[in-house]
Order: structure tokens, then C-alpha cells, then sequence
């Protein structure tokens, strides 16, 4: 485009209220829980359709439970969404705004169809919880739309890496597009790579769910060591997919980026591996495996999540946009308002899920 | 300056619009039911009523469905529908406000929690303990209005921020209060309206009561939402209530959201003094949208009222800033515009269209008015607020002249330099079909 020193100029000028770094890490540390928690959608929902279809009772009752909590799941992975959306958009503004305009009915897209998506789990959650049989077909429509989701989220965070491609994509034809129907930037090894995990963090999350389960006396133990091993399985195969598809991803990462020698992908893939080998032990007591597994399953996605950052980072150096020279006023007022209210906030959650913890034992008394 | 998102004959404005009203009936909902539930479910343990807990049960089901997927989802959606219409507003309030948001955010969190344990404990749990779940999900859900109405309220009045940039001075301005003690009355009001869709859909148990209980939280919450309302109106700087008296439309909206109110206040009495038995789910689900509709004249009111701009003083409805903001050490664009030409500020303008010639003219003109005129103009014919009707045949040195009188009227001042203007008018020409000016004057006014 000419002048590499375009995206500074596209800052906002009000400027940050805080140190950059800290906006980053908390998009970061934001941006790891909310994918655990998609992961845990998306597992979730392929599971409990399998599971709708299979012939086994304790499959369909699986799909049972995974209906509903993975109703809960969409609804946690879309309040955690917020969060890295509104960091993203104070360092990253120019990227993220381009290409949001870029692609503006896309976005609109990507509302109705996780509208639909998350709707059309909660009608296969409740005629499965009725007893109706035909509600499979609910199941394959939540999966459709969360893949489209899925796939346009991505392009709407490749295209924002491209700076050098907008001006291209704006006035290349004979007319300027204004259109908002442009979607320019999809990368498959990419995309896999965020899906892949889905199966991973489910199959662990099966796992846990037979070791928080196994306390209680009304239980079937069989079924439960059923649903650990399924999980442990899932996992282990996924983790083995997961790791291929990475691979194969970075293979293709235009060399100019020395993503390679990045310390935080090494950090990534060793991790990886460590998660790979711990599933593979945990074949022989899945349960007594599955906080083990996930430890190593949130510190890979979460230093993946690190090595993601790291890697727009590199696609932005030729711009030479850094967010750590984004113009600061500091507002301390604001600042300590938000890291009390975080710091009670954690308080509350830790206590209410204290609660559903306990009451999902049954030691409760009612 | 970003990219141009342009929806022909129905506008950006009316699709940010379109989910922003949709989204104060589950966003308010959130907020004001769980009050009704805490003061429900205190009643039937009180008064050991087991059929009240059912209505409850229903009740939050519907809750988390309603305003945890589309009320959550069109949250999200404003931010959006913000970004790729406005982005420059949408990075100033965040730039301003990030903290704001992300205090909100820790409601949302606490909220999500609280209402899940909620439902997935009912009896399961000692009912105080269970009791106290639902009160601190209303407490934090009402504590992210009183943070998101502080910066509503600083996009309509930003107060003392316009002189020192500062998070609480913008926070806490002068619609601030009225506009949180309106919003806490309504969520009361639309609590009340929709729990009498839920307890229309029952067949038996506590129907009457749970009517009852709706017609009274309603008719308090509406009556408390007219004497705010009064209160707000009266706290509306002179460029809203210029507005308000002078834009047609806009008093349109307004007496709409009047006569809704007093047909909504006789539905909550009928409710209140046991008249509602003929409140079914289908008669419920209609006063939704008679709510709705109020909604709409409400919102639509706020929204026009501070034009030309999005964040008075400060940026003008097409995103180009409009004064000096001394206290950040910005200028106004206007200024550097008139100057130096706006084709030639903008980032994404390729080379050979940043300046005006005899080849490019009818591109950059077009270029022109969509990055100052979209915002709140369609450019068809039979269109929303369409510049071809309103300047029907207009030819190209008339247009000319209106854009140096925009000033005169609500709209932002036309920014460029001589030939961006005479180059805007020109495409205006077009789109209206007049007569158009020949290269030579739009590129050197001859």
C-alpha cells in the first residue's frame, strides 16, 4: 500500500487507559478459557448426537446429560467471548474493525446462526429430556451452524493479519465494495487446528465427568467406566489428529515469520506431547487420570493461546505495529474499579460453583 | 477512518437499531425479573406454596433461554452491528469506557453462574441457601446497568469529559441518574410483562397469584418510569430538545412511546386488581410487543435527539471528529480536512485516488459521500432518509452550495478540501439525478 505506517495512523486517538501489556494478557488468559469452553460446545454437540444415534442405552443416556450441559457451555462460552472481543478491539483496533467492515454481513452471520445454532440445542435438549426420539435432527443444526460460526470467526481474525490485502479487497473491482459480503481469508490447516481440539478437551471432559460422578452412591459404576474410557479414547485419538494437523499447518506458515524458532510454539508443542503421553497412561484408570489430563490440557491451550498472540505479532512487524507503543493516558480510577470488581467477582464464582458442586454430589441436604 | 459498510435502501442506522431494541427487552428482563423472583420465591417458602417454586422453575428456564442466548447474543450483536457501522464511535466509547465494559463483564460472569446454579439446584439445596443464589444474581445483574447506563448516558450528555477526558467525569453525567432510575423502573415493568406470558402458559397452581404479582411490579415500575422519564427530559442538554420539537420524526417516536405507555398501565391494573383472566400466553406474548413497539419510540427518540452527532462535542454522526478535545491533545478533523483534503487523510484511499482529476472524479466523489453522508443516508431512490428524494433533480453546483450550509441544519459540516467538495456535489448530482458539472469544474471550478 505504500505507506507500511498506515495502521498507526488508523489508532484510535483517545488513546489506551492502561498499560497495553496488561489489555493483552487479559485478552489472552480471556481468549483460553472462552476456546475451552467452545471446545467443550462443539466435542460436546458431536458427542451428543453419536450418541442420540447409537444403539447403546448408555450412549443415549450420555447424549442426555451432554444436551444439557452443553446448553450451559454455550452460554459460558459466549459471555467468556465477550471479553476478548472488547481487548482485542483496544489494542488491535484497526486490524479488527478493517476487517469486521470487510466482512460486515458476514458478522451478521455469525449472529443469527449461533442464534440458531444455541436455540436449536436447547429444543434437542428438552425433546430428548421428553422423551421424543425425533430430535436428532436439532442436534445436526446446532453442529452445522457452529462450524459456519466457526469458519467465519476465522476469517474475520485472518483477514485483520493482512493489512496489505485491504486495499485490495476494498477498490479492486471497477467499484468500490461496500458491499459487507467479502470473506477473503480463510486458512484450513488453521481452522483444523482450532476444531480439532474440540474432541480433545471433550474427551477429557468425559473423563472428569466419570470421576466427579463415581462419588455418588445412585450411580451405575459401569456405564461411568464406559463413559471414561470413550472419553479417554476421544481424547487420545483427537490429541493424535490435533498434533498432525498443527504440524502440517506450521508447514505451511510463510517462512518470513520465523514462527518456527518462536519459544512459545516450543513451549506448545512439548506440552502437547507431554498431554498425548498422559492419555495414553491414562488407559488404564481413565478417571483416576482425568485431573491430571485436564491440568495439561488447559496449560496447552493456554500457552497455544500465547503462541497464537505471538504469531499476529509476527504478521504485524512489517507494519511495524506494536501495541506496546499504542499512546497511554493512564486512568487509575477506572483501572481499580475493574480489578476489585475481578477480584470479588472470583470470589462469587468460586462460591456458587462451590455450591453446584457439592449439590451435583447430593451433599446437600434439601 | 475505516472501510464503508453500505446497506442500500434500508440503511446502517436501522439494522444497529434493529438489534439494540431488540436487545433491551432480554437485557432488561435479566436485570428486573430475578427482584420478582427473589420476592416469589421468598412468598412460597413463607408461605409454603410449592406451586409458586414451579412457576419459578419455569420462569428462570425461560430466563436463561430468552436473555442467555438471543438477550447474550444481541449484546454481542450491538457491538457489532456498532463495529461495522460505526467503527470510529464504537473504538471511542471503548477507548474511553474498556474498564466499564470489562466491570460489566465481571456482572455478566457472576450472572451466567449465579442464574445456571440457580436453576440446577432447585430442590436441591437448603431453600435459603437457594433463596440467596437468586439475590445475588439480581444484585449483579442490576450492577451491570448501573455501569452500562453511564456510558449510554455519556453518548447522549459526555459532561465534564469534554473538558478533561476523565472515566468518572463522563460516567456520571447529567442523564446519568434520571436515565438509571428510568431503566431500574422499567425492568420491573418488563419483568411484570413477561412473567404474565409465563404464568398465562400455566395451567394451574399459582396463575392467579403470579398475574397479580406481574400487574403490580408492572404498574409500580411503569408509574416510576413515567415521574424518571420527566426527570430525564428535563435533563436533556438544548440540542436534544431542539431536536425533539424540530425533527418529525422524532416526536412521532416520541408520543408513540406516551400512548404505549398508558395502554401498557391499564393492562398492569386490569393484572393487578385480578382482572387478567384473560391473559393467556398468546394475549401475554401481544403486550410484549405492544412493549416492544414502546421500546422502539423510546430508543428511537434517544438515539435521534443527539444529532449530528454520535458522541456530542466531540465526534459527529459520520465519525469524523468534529472539535478540538484539548484534553487528549486532539483536533479536529474537520479543520484537516478543509485543509489537506479528506481523500488524502484516509489510510485506505489507494494512491491514485487521493487526489481529484479529470479521470477519477466520479469515483472519488462517490467515495466522498459514502464516508460523510452513509451514516445516516440511504442513496436510492425510496430509501430510507434517501438523498436522492430529498435532493430530487438537484443539480451539481446547488449541491455544491448545501454542503457549505450543512452547518445550519442537526447535520455534520461537510469536510474536505475545494475540489473534495465540489466533487461530492457533483456524485450528489447524480444520485439525484440533476445535472451534473463537467470534469473541468469539478477538478479546477471553472
Amino acid at each position: 500500500m505504500g505507506n507500511e505506517l498506515f495502521l498507526q495512523t488508523m489508532r484510535d486517538p483517545l488513546g489506551v487507559p492502561f498499560y497495553p501489556i496488561v489489555f493483552q494478557g487479559l485478552s489472552v488468559m480471556t481468549f483460553a478459557l472462552h476456546i475451552i469452553f467452545v471446545n467443550l460446545v462443539v466435542g460436546g454437540t458431536i458427542v451428543a448426537i453419536w450418541g442420540h444415534f447409537s444403539q447403546h442405552e448408555w450412549m443415549r443416556k450420555l447424549s442426555r446429560s451432554l444436551a444439557r450441559i452443553t446448553t450451559i457451555n454455550i452460554s459460558i462460552a459466549i459471555v467468556l467471548g465477550v471479553a476478548p472481543l472488547l481487548f482485542v478491539q483496544v489494542v488491535y483496533d484497526p486490524l479488527w474493525y478493517s476487517s469486521n467492515v470487510i466482512s460486515a454481513w458476514w458478522t451478521m452471520v455469525f449472529l443469527a446462526v449461533l442464534i440458531i445454532g444455541a436455540l436449536s440445542m436447547y429444543v434437542f435438549y428438552l425433546r430428548r429430556k421428553g422423551g421424543q426420539q425425533r430430535a436428532g435432527l436439532f442436534g445436526l443444526i446446532t453442529i452445522c451452524c457452529l462450524l459456519v460460526a466457526a469458519t467465519i470467526i476465522h476469517a474475520l481474525s485472518m483477514q485483520a493479519l493482512h493489512p496489505e490485502l485491504w486495499q485490495g479487497w476494498i477498490f479492486g473491482g471497477t467499484d468500490m465494495d461496500t458491499s459487507g459480503w467479502g470473506l477473503h481469508a480463510i486458512e484450513i490447516g488453521r481452522l483444523f487446528h482450532f476444531l480439532a481440539p474440540a474432541l480433545v478437551n471433550t474427551g477429557i471432559f468425559l473423563m472428569l465427568y466419570a470421576w466427579y460422578f463415581e462419588k455418588r452412591d445412585d450411580v451405575d459404576m459401569m456405564e461411568l467406566q464406559l463413559v471414561a474410557n470413550l472419553g479417554r479414547k476421544l481424547a487420545f485419538y483427537a490429541a493424535l489428529v490435533t498434533a498432525l494437523v498443527g504440524l502440517w499447518w506450521l508447514l505451511f506458515l510463510p517462512e518470513s515469520l520465523s514462527f518456527m524458532t518462536d519459544p512459545t510454539i516450543h513451549s506448545g508443542i512439548l506440552l502437547s506431547l507431554i498431554l498425548i503421553a498422559v492419555l495414553y497412561r491414562a488407559g488404564r484408570a481413565p478417571s483416576q487420570y482425568a485431573l491430571l489430563c485436564g491440568l495439561f490440557s488447559f496449560l496447552t491451550v493456554f500457552i497455544m493461546t500465547i503462541s497464537r498472540e505471538s504469531l499476529r505479532m509476527a504478521y504485524l512487524k512489517p507494519f511495524s505495529y506494536s501495541i506496546y507503543d499504542y499512546p497511554q493516558t493512564t486512568d487509575w480510577g477506572s483501572t481499580i474499579l475493574f480489578l476489585a470488581t475481578f477480584l470479588a467477582g472470583v470470589g462469587v464464582v468460586v462460591y456458587l460453583v462451590r455450591i453446584a458442586f457439592n449439590a451435583g454430589r447430593g451433599e446437600y441436604a434439601a | 477512518m475505516y472501510p464503508i459498510f453500505e446497506i442500500p435502501v434500508v440503511g446502517g442506522p436501522i439494522l444497529m437499531a434493529a438489534i439494540a431494541t431488540f436487545h433491551i427487552l432480554p437485557s432488561h428482563l435479566a436485570t428486573g425479573a430475578f427482584w420478582m423472583t427473589y420476592f416469589i420465591e421468598r412468598k412460597a417458602i413463607q408461605e409454603d406454596r410449592p406451586e409458586l417454586l414451579e412457576f419459578l422453575k419455569k420462569f428462570s428456564l425461560s430466563i436463561l433461554i430468552f436473555c442467555f442466548v438471543t438477550g447474550s447474543l444481541t449484546g454481542v450483536g450491538i457491538w457489532f452491528a456498532a463495529t461495522v457501522i460505526s467503527p470510529r464511535a464504537i473504538s471511542g466509547l471503548i477507548h474511553t469506557y474498556v474498564w466499564g465494559w470489562a466491570t460489566e463483564w465481571v456482572f455478566f460472569v457472576i450472572e451466567i453462574v449465579a442464574i445456571y446454579v440457580y436453576y440446577y439446584t432447585f430442590g436441591k439445596i437448603a431453600p435459603k441457601l437457594h433463596l440467596r443464589i437468586g439475590f445475588i444474581y439480581a444484585v449483579a445483574a442490576w450492577l451491570s446497568m448501573v455501569i452500562i447506563t453511564g456510558i449510554l448516558g455519556f453518548m447522549m450528555t459526555p459532561g465534564k469529559w469534554l473538558a478533561t477526558g476523565g472515566f468518572f467525569d463522563g460516567f456520571f453525567n447529567p442523564t446519568y441518574w434520571p436515565q438509571l432510575c428510568f431503566r431500574t423502573a422499567m425492568m420491573f415493568a418488563i419483568a411484570g410483562t413477561y412473567a404474565a406470558v409465563i404464568a398465562g402458559a400455566m395451567k394451574n397452581g399459582g396463575r392467579d397469584t403470579i398475574r397479580k404479582i406481574s400487574g403490580r411490579w408492572g404498574l409500580g415500575g411503569l408509574a416510576a418510569a413515567g415521574l424518571f422519564a420527566f426527570w430525564y427530559y428535563h435533563s436533556l442538554p438544548t440540542n436534544a430538545m431542539e431536536n425533539l420539537q424540530s425533527i418529525a420524526y422524532v416526536e412521532i417516536m416520541y408520543k408513540l412511546a406516551i400512548v404505549i405507555a398508558v395502554v401498557m398501565a391499564i393492562y398492569f391494573f386490569l393484572l393487578a386488581i385480578g382482572q387478567g383472566r384473560f391473559v393467556n400466553v398468546w394475549v401475554g406474548s401481544l403486550m410484549m410487543v405492544v412493549l416492544l413497539a414502546g421500546v422502539v419510540g423510546g430508543e428511537s427518540t434517544r438515539e435521534f435527539v443527539r444529532r449530528p452527532y454520535l458522541i456530542p462535542g466531540y465526534m459527529y454522526s459520520n465519525q469524523i471528529i468534529g472539535h478540538d478535545f484539548d484534553a487528549r491533545s486532539i483536533s479536529s478533523e474537520v479543520e484537516r480536512f478543509n485543509s489537506k483534503g479528506l481523500l488524502a487523510s484516509h489510510p485506505l484511499v489507494p494512491t491514485d485516488l487521493k487526489a481529484i482529476t479529470e479521470e477519477n472524479y466520479l469515483k472519488t466523489g462517490e467515495i466522498l459521500v459514502k464516508v460523510e453522508c452513509l451514516a445516516c443516508h440511504t442513496l436510492e431512490a425510496g430509501g430510507r432518509n434517501s438523498l436522492a428524494d430529498i435532493l430530487d433533480g438537484i443539480d451539481a453546483e446547488s449541491a455544491y452550495y448545501l454542503l457549505e450550509d450543512l452547518e445550519r441544519t442537526y447535520m455534520p459540516p461537510f469536510a474536505g478540501a475545494g475540489p473534495e467538495r465540489r466533487a461530492a456535489a457533483n456524485y450528489l448530482a447524480v444520485v439525484a439525478g440533476g445535472e451534473t458539472g463537467t470534469a473541468d469544474w469539478v477538478v479546477a471550478g471553472e
